[in-house]
């Protein structure tokens, strides 16, 4: 039984289909990379997830129970954090008090009797910011900002967390570094959905990706499958002739 | 049958002169993202210019129908669009809403002082009243000028945004005005050409209901309400939709007029009101927009200590000062703490839960009103009854918008108030025929605060304490989760906070401190009148305490103090009073640009001036260029 199931979603903004039919899930302990062209419908997929979009058609399912009618802050209790592609941070906030107040949240509705602080000082350590968590958040870099929202998300302690792009705005070894952390955290048993342009990034660390094209799933496969599948390689760069399906897939399977 | 008839068509002739008003309000909040409060008192303002031209100056009715509509109303639109809301592109629903609460209040004393009352001023109909008969029914050419025009503005205005390509801009504006500036059209000239459209609509719309609902200054910047409740049927958006919120609530009133019960003027007024609360009820939950929202750096919260000191200052010099008071001055002061108190349950709302109530005295009111009339004998009891009370009052006012984005909330508050002050506190059994509700001073075990001074002292003691309060408030989860909610209300619901639970608590929070300052207010003046809790009041308080400083103790502290001075600077200087007016309105225009209002200036400059003392490093100069620097925390 897959953490999340995607079952025939469909989304319709006015005339315009983001979403249409899209299956797909993702399991604890493995990352499931969710790939395609900008305005593929990746974040609205997530929208839908998370509860922040009402799906025109279709259902989500959390543990095989049907969630499609649970308001976000709902569907986060039942374990799942997200990040944003478009920053959400509490810009007013310190680093240490967004993830702090995201623990404080998460011991109100859990009522686990952990301690926010301890699990704030934690999470910092582990992605790594501590040496900046009194600054406040909307006064740092993107790359930085992105680490504070996956350290929010991560201390809200989730089964299964949903990175929008947290890839973009770091430099070559912090997504190294970011790489295997991710890789750490699924051996500890959290699922993960990754959206990422980092095509390297993606084929490194995904056990599962799905390709999304005009908001439909065009390819389900492991790395190796989906650098070799011509499908993707045309629609990822938007190439219809051999040349270019060439290039994209030297551009695939550079990794 | 006849009579039903009457009404009907009445209610057809007023509902056509509110959808051109309400028309022209939803097209300023569609392009700008601006929700204008003034619209009604642009209206009543330009009316009165057409009076001044048409009937004091003799100019015939269509040169100076094109002089206003054509000319003076898109200036005043335009110009008010470039010094008050160009810098508010992006800021938060609190400040937008206050900035067009300042230009509505100036419009109002402006009017006050240019056509002072007293004088009765008619603004005739069109075609000096002359009638037709139709189903034996006598309709005057002015009240089918009136439908006729209606169906024009409707038929020009679907044509402007369908087939022209301003019009495309205007609807283009507020989805992505950085798109829609890459595509090669200014965004800047739109909102400007949207103001100016929606000023000359309300202006038209003045013309018109003059003759209808008299010439008159509050009458005409309050149908504003009207307005709002039609375009709520419109979701603020769609204009067939506002049409016909317009019409029914026009036909309410007539039937209410017609057929209601004895206290007529008070339901009439109250229907728009009522009208919105339903309306409300029906309107699906908002979609929790993610996106930015350019914030106010709030200034840094200080410790525990810090906060105990200076309250324990606050409250020896004021002791000390009030040693050398007369007791004008005691009652003057005091009702500045009180007011500030009020302040204060807006700086906990509006300030850092990013909530916006416009009728904060409402609660303040409802405070007196239980203290006054329950607890005679001014037991503590009271004040804590007095307490729960008010809350429960915010609890409910909050329910039925709470789902919704927080513009519904402000603007349904101002809708609540508005009811309350016609339906509960007009009424001769709450406090009494244009009387006073005595209200008694509390006592404490031992204590009496019969005396002026000592009753001075316990408000300062109050607010002192109300502060240290609220900023431990501040620091602790609770503070944190509220600056977390205003901060993204997305991310907050995504990871399980309940957003309605949180924004229902602060809300009742907050209407609880309202409604004990309102007690006090009643102990400290010995009485209360309706006129103390006017919602016209209320929205001049959340002006000021902006004005002061919206999120900062200090912020409600120059805010009361300022509010409760300003009269008396009027009536000593009766020259200066005038000015007011004008101070209101820069004052409000300043806000788009220095959010968190006095105290913000202040710690900005105490900061700059602390730096370039220690000889500031390079990363702090360069915050200082992103222009409000923020407070090293």
């Amino acid at each position: 039984m897959p953490l999340l199931q995607v079952d025939e979603v469909s989304v319709r903004f006015g005339g315009v289909m983001a979403n249409q039919g899209v299956n797909l899930h993702a399991d604890a302990g493995r990352i499931t990379g969710l790939i395609g062209p900008n305005g593929a419908g990746k974040t609205t997929m997530f929208n839908v997830i998370t509860g922040l979009q009402d799906p025109t058609e279709g259902r989500v399912l959390v543990d095989d129970k049907d969630v499609t009618a649970l308001k976000p802050h709902k569907r986060a209790r039942l374990g799942l954090a997200r990040t944003f592609q478009r920053l959400e941070v509490f810009g007013s906030l310190s680093a240490r008090d967004n993830v702090l107040v995201a623990a404080e949240i998460r011991k109100r509705w859990a009522r686990d009797g952990s301690d926010p602080k301890a699990v704030a000082e934690e999470v910092l350590e582990r992605v790594g910011i501590t040496h900046v968590a009194g600054e406040r958040v909307d006064a740092m870099p993107t790359g930085m900002a992105r680490l504070v929202e996956l350290a929010r998300a991560l201390a809200a302690r989730p089964r299964l967390l949903l990175l929008d792009e947290p890839g973009s705005g770091l430099d070559e070894s912090e997504t190294e570094a970011f790489g295997g952390l991710l890789l750490d955290l699924a051996r500890e048993g959290l699922g993960m959905l990754l959206v990422e342009h980092d095509v390297d990034l993606v084929m490194r660390v995904c056990d599962l990706i799905f390709v999304l094209d005009f908001g439909r799933i065009i390819a389900v496969g492991t790395p190796t499958e989906i650098q070799h599948n011509p499908d993707v390689q045309a629609a990822y760069l938007g190439a219809e002739d051999p040349d270019d399906a060439d290039h994209a897939a030297e551009e695939l399977t550079h990794s | 049958m006849h009579d039903f008839l009457r009404y009907t068509v009445l209610g057809l002739v007023v509902g056509s002169g509110y959808a051109v008003a309400a028309s022209g309000l939803v097209v300023t909040y569609q392009t700008s993202g601006i929700f204008n409060f003034a619209h009604g008192a642009i209206g009543m303002f330009m009316a009165f210019v057409y009076w001044k031209i048409h009937v004091d100056m003799g100019v015939p009715t269509l040169l100076a129908l094109a002089l206003v509509l054509l000319v003076l109303a898109p200036l005043l639109g335009a110009l008010i669009e470039r010094t008050m809301m160009r810098s508010l592109y992006g800021a938060s629903t609190g400040a937008a809403l206050v900035v067009t609460v300042g230009l509505m209040l100036t419009l109002l004393g402006a009017a006050y002082s240019f056509w002072p009352q007293g004088t009765a001023r008619i603004l005739p109909e069109f075609f000096a009243g002359s009638q037709f008969k139709l189903f034996g029914l006598v309709i005057t050419y002015h009240q089918a000028t009136v439908v006729v025009v209606a169906a024009l503005v409707a038929l020009f205005l679907r044509l402007l945004f369908y087939r022209t390509r301003i019009g495309t801009a205007m609807r283009a504006v507020v989805d992505d005005p950085e798109l829609l500036a890459m595509n090669g059209a200014n965004p800047k000239r739109v909102g400007q050409a949207s103001w100016a459209l929606g000023a000359s609509l309300a202006s038209l719309a003045g013309i018109l209901l003059a003759p209808l609902v008299n010439l008159e200054v509050l009458i005409l910047t309050l149908l504003v309400l009207n307005c709002l409740a039609a375009a709520m049927l419109g979701r603020l958006k769609s204009l067939p939709l506002t049409f016909l919120g317009a019409i029914l609530v026009a036909l309410g009133e007539n039937y209410i007029v017609g057929y209601g019960p004895g206290n007529v003027g008070s339901y009439r007024g109250a229907l728009p009101s009522i009208f919105l609360l339903l309306v409300l009820l029906f309107l699906p939950q908002a979609r929790l927009k993610s996106g930015r929202l350019v914030g106010a750096r709030a200034p840094r919260v200080p410790t525990l200590r810090q906060s105990v000191i200076s309250a324990g200052v606050f409250v020896v010099v004021g002791m000390l000062l009030s040693g050398q008071m007369s007791r004008s001055d005691l009652a003057t002061y005091g009702g500045g703490l009180a007011v500030g108190l009020i302040m204060l349950s807006l700086v906990l709302l509006t300030g850092y839960g990013g909530q916006v109530s416009l009728c904060q005295l409402t609660f303040a009111g409802i405070g007196a009103f239980v203290m006054g009339r329950y607890f005679t004998g001014g037991s503590m009891l009271g004040l804590v009854v007095v307490a729960i009370v008010a809350g429960l009052a915010g609890f409910l006012v909050s329910l039925p918008a709470l789902r919704l984005q927080g513009l519904y909330l402000a603007l349904t508050t101002f809708a609540v108030g508005r009811g309350v002050d016609l339906l509960f506190f007009s009424n001769s059994h709450v406090f009494g025929y244009g009387g006073q509700l005595a209200v008694p001073r509390v006592k404490l075990p031992g204590l009496s605060f019969q005396g002026d001074r000592a009753f001075f002292i316990l408000l300062l003691v109050t607010f002192a304490g109300a502060g240290v309060l609220l900023l431990a408030l501040r620091r602790g989860p609770f503070g944190r989760q509220l600056a977390a909610q205003s901060d993204s209300e997305a991310a907050c619901a995504t990871l399980g906070l309940s957003l309605v639970a949180t924004k229902a608590i602060v809300f009742a929070l907050s209407a609880s401190i309202a409604g004990v300052a309102g007690a006090l207010y009643g102990g400290l003046r010995g009485g209360v009148t309706q006129n103390d809790f006017l919602v016209l009041v209320s929205l001049a308080v959340a002006l000021s305490v902006y004005v002061g400083g919206i999120n900062t103790v200090t912020g409600a502290l120059i805010g009361g103090v300022f509010f409760a001075v300003l009269p008396t600077i009027g009536a000593h200087f009766p020259k200066l009073a005038q000015t007011q007016y004008l101070g209101t309105g820069m004052a409000a225009a300043l806000i788009g640009r220095f959010p968190n209002g006095i105290v913000g200036l202040i710690s900005n400059g105490v900061d700059r001036a602390r730096r370039q003392f220690a000889g500031a490093g390079i990363h702090e100069r360069a915050m200082e260029v992103d222009g409000l620097a923020a407070p090293a925390s």
